[in-house]
């Protein structure tokens, strides 16, 4: 039985949306139907019929850059953000079944994940050699996941302490059944809202790095599009160069901050439904 | 490092007051490890690379034919012999005893280069705090005290905007606004090439300077504040004895002053150490941007130059001045929270 949707139905289908056309720009830039990033003659070009955002300083069109960098963008974040949950879930779930030694190695471990300079660790990393798509995740990742932890832990000890749990679990229920059955329902639209804010963290992360000039230098995103336009807000270039990858990334990030309130306030109301 | 809305549970916070000495104690010692694992990493990642110092040197025109033994002679006579864990040791011992190392870039020790930055970054940090700090509570104030009104709905939605524009941008667009499109303010340099005869008036072309850089600052902070303190003073506004003091007539500034700002005190109060590191990681772009010769930026072009004594220097003294700060700020808060 479901006492209600994890998410509304339209941000579900937003969800939705985002996904398939991730999908089928991935899709497009594999199957050659969004021209190549080539570079030409034609440098610094403002938007006319033959390039109808502009080109670049190399001569590469800026609209094939912003479509060609949107699956990397976006396909980066959401995967940094799910391997910070994961981590984050393991966590939590060591600390929750022992509740001795796992709860205190667990929490010694988010507090000093916490006080980490992260940016120290990152510009450490990039001196030592310009990191990938692999290495971004995981190192955001690792920079990402404490967040997480204490949330959950306190979800999960809230869930497990129910009385529905102790009911099933005294007519035999097994661990397995009661989690997919109880817990994870229970927990999903926890797990969301983090996710969400997770995605929101990974993509400023990953789009201040490249934006820095820290990634690797094939690794085309909107981040490392804002690099090569800050060269040029001296001149009429930056109209062009700058803002389109700026309202991309806005735009991504707006639509993520959104979906998290309008799940925050659904989870309240469903709160204050049940209670 | 970049999130403006992450609202986490306050550390240190809430514990209880019997054991506040212990959980200080504990969180320094934490400190400490990080501090320590941080040091290390940054000695040894740079000679996980293949070739050293003396492999450039030697790379020169100058083609001699020396021995085996002549090349080990000379990496133990530049200190970049012996084993991986013996010169991971040395740097560490070579820091304990405050030796910083020597810039070979900039010919100049590593502890001279910070000790002219530090100051720059700290003007800008020092003018940031009051305007985020004055500007988050008042916005929160006025838009919490009566949620859901139109003035609310104003003030939460443009911070959303905010919020959704990732600060580095914010900052280069205030370069682009006011330095470039409106040239009203200077955009590079923390004085101008010619620093002016008096104090006075170079006290004034310095704050010039430094009033864009610490906007920007300050704007990536205030969204950060302005969320949860939105959230506190929404709480704030359904209680009691707000409610009493409304229906008594008090408003305005005292209702604002009194009820709302003195409540919200101890939530800046424990959010202020989580600022510390992410002032210091938005200052680094911000100095980037502006061209402003702070730390930050300083160890930016050290990345960039693969300068690895300043960059090891850099992250040091960082290290130490932010876990540090942090630490203070937490105990400060504690002791707070012990006095009620």
């Amino acid at each position: 039985m479901r006492i209600a949707l994890p998410m509304s139905r339209r941000s579900v289908r937003l969800l939705c949306v985002i996904l398939v056309s991730i999908l089928l720009l991935v899709l497009a830039a594999a199957s050659d139907l969004i021209p190549a990033y080539q570079t030409s003659a034609a440098t610094l070009q403002p938007p006319a019929h033959a390039y109808w955002l502009g080109t670049n300083d190399i001569g590469q069109s800026v609209l094939t850059g912003l479509l060609r960098a949107a699956p990397v963008t976006v396909g980066l974040a959401l995967a940094t953000a799910a391997l910070a949950l994961i981590i984050a879930i393991v966590m939590a779930g060591l600390a929750v079944i022992y509740p001795n030694r796992g709860r205190a190695l667990v929490l010694h471990l988010t507090d000093m994940a916490e006080i980490v300079p992260s940016i120290l660790l990152l510009l450490l990393v990039a001196a030592w050699h310009q990191p990938g798509a692999l290495e971004i995740i995981l190192l955001t990742a690792v920079l990402t996941w404490h967040d997480d932890v204490r949330i959950l832990r306190s979800v999960l000890l809230r869930e497990i302490s129910r009385e529905n749990i102790t009911t099933v679990r005294h007519m035999g229920a097994s661990w397995p059944y009661l989690l997919l059955r109880h817990i994870l329902q229970a927990v999903t639209p926890t797990l969301i809202g983090l996710y969400l804010q997770n995605v929101v963290q990974a993509t400023m992360r990953v789009a201040g790095l490249a934006f820095l000039g820290l990634t690797d230098a094939d690794l085309l995103t909107w981040g490392s599009m804002l690099q090569d336009a800050i060269n040029y807000l001296h001149t009429p270039a930056w109209q062009w160069l700058l803002l389109p990858p700026t309202l991309c990334l806005t735009g991504f990030l707006l639509l993520l901050l959104t979906l998290d309130q309008r799940q925050t306030q659904r989870a309240q109301s469903v709160d204050e439904a049940v209670s | 490092m970049l999130g403006p809305t992450r609202i986490s549970p306050q550390s240190g916070a809430a514990a209880r007051p019997g054991a506040n000495g212990l959980v200080l104690l504990r969180s320094l010692m934490q400190r400490v490890v990080v501090f320590v694992v941080l040091l290390v990493l940054m000695s040894l990642l740079p000679r996980l690379l293949p070739g050293d110092t003396l492999d450039v040197l030697m790379d020169s025109d100058v083609q001699r034919g020396l021995q085996d033994g002549e090349i080990t002679d000379l990496r133990d006579r530049l200190g970049l012999g012996g084993s991986l864990v013996g010169q991971v040791g040395r740097d560490l011992a070579r820091l304990a005893h405050g030796d910083l190392g020597y810039s070979l870039l900039h010919g100049a020790p590593v502890s001279y280069l910070l000790a002219d930055a530090l100051p720059w970054t700290a003007l800008l940090i020092a003018l940031a705090t009051p305007i985020f700090l004055g500007l988050g509570v008042t916005l929160a104030v006025e838009a919490g005290r009566q949620p859901g009104t139109r003035a609310d709905r104003l003030i939460t939605t443009s911070m959303s905007l905010l919020a959704s524009i990732p600060p580095f941008m914010t900052a280069v667009l205030l370069f682009l606004c006011f330095g470039i499109l409106w040239p009203v303010l200077p955009i590079g340099g923390a004085e101008p090439l010619f620093p002016a005869a008096t104090p006075l008036l170079r006290a004034q072309e310095i704050l010039r300077h430094a009033f864009l850089p610490s906007l920007a600052l300050a704007l990536h902070e205030v969204v950060r504040y302005f969320f949860v303190l939105r959230g506190e003073a929404a709480v704030l506004s359904r209680r009691a004895f707000v409610l009493n003091g409304r229906s008594r007539g008090i408003s305005g500034w005292r209702e604002r002053r009194d009820y709302f700002g003195r409540n919200l005190l101890p939530v800046v109060c424990a959010r202020l150490g989580q600022s510390v590191a992410t002032l210091f990681t938005a200052s680094l772009f911000v100095e980037v941007i502006f061209s402003y010769p702070g730390v930050g930026a300083l160890t930016y072009h050290a990345v960039l130059d693969r300068d690895y004594p300043l960059l090891q220097g850099a992250i040091a003294v960082l290290a130490l001045l932010v876990l540090g700060l942090t630490w203070l700020l937490d105990a400060l808060t504690e002791i707070l929270v012990r006095r009620g």
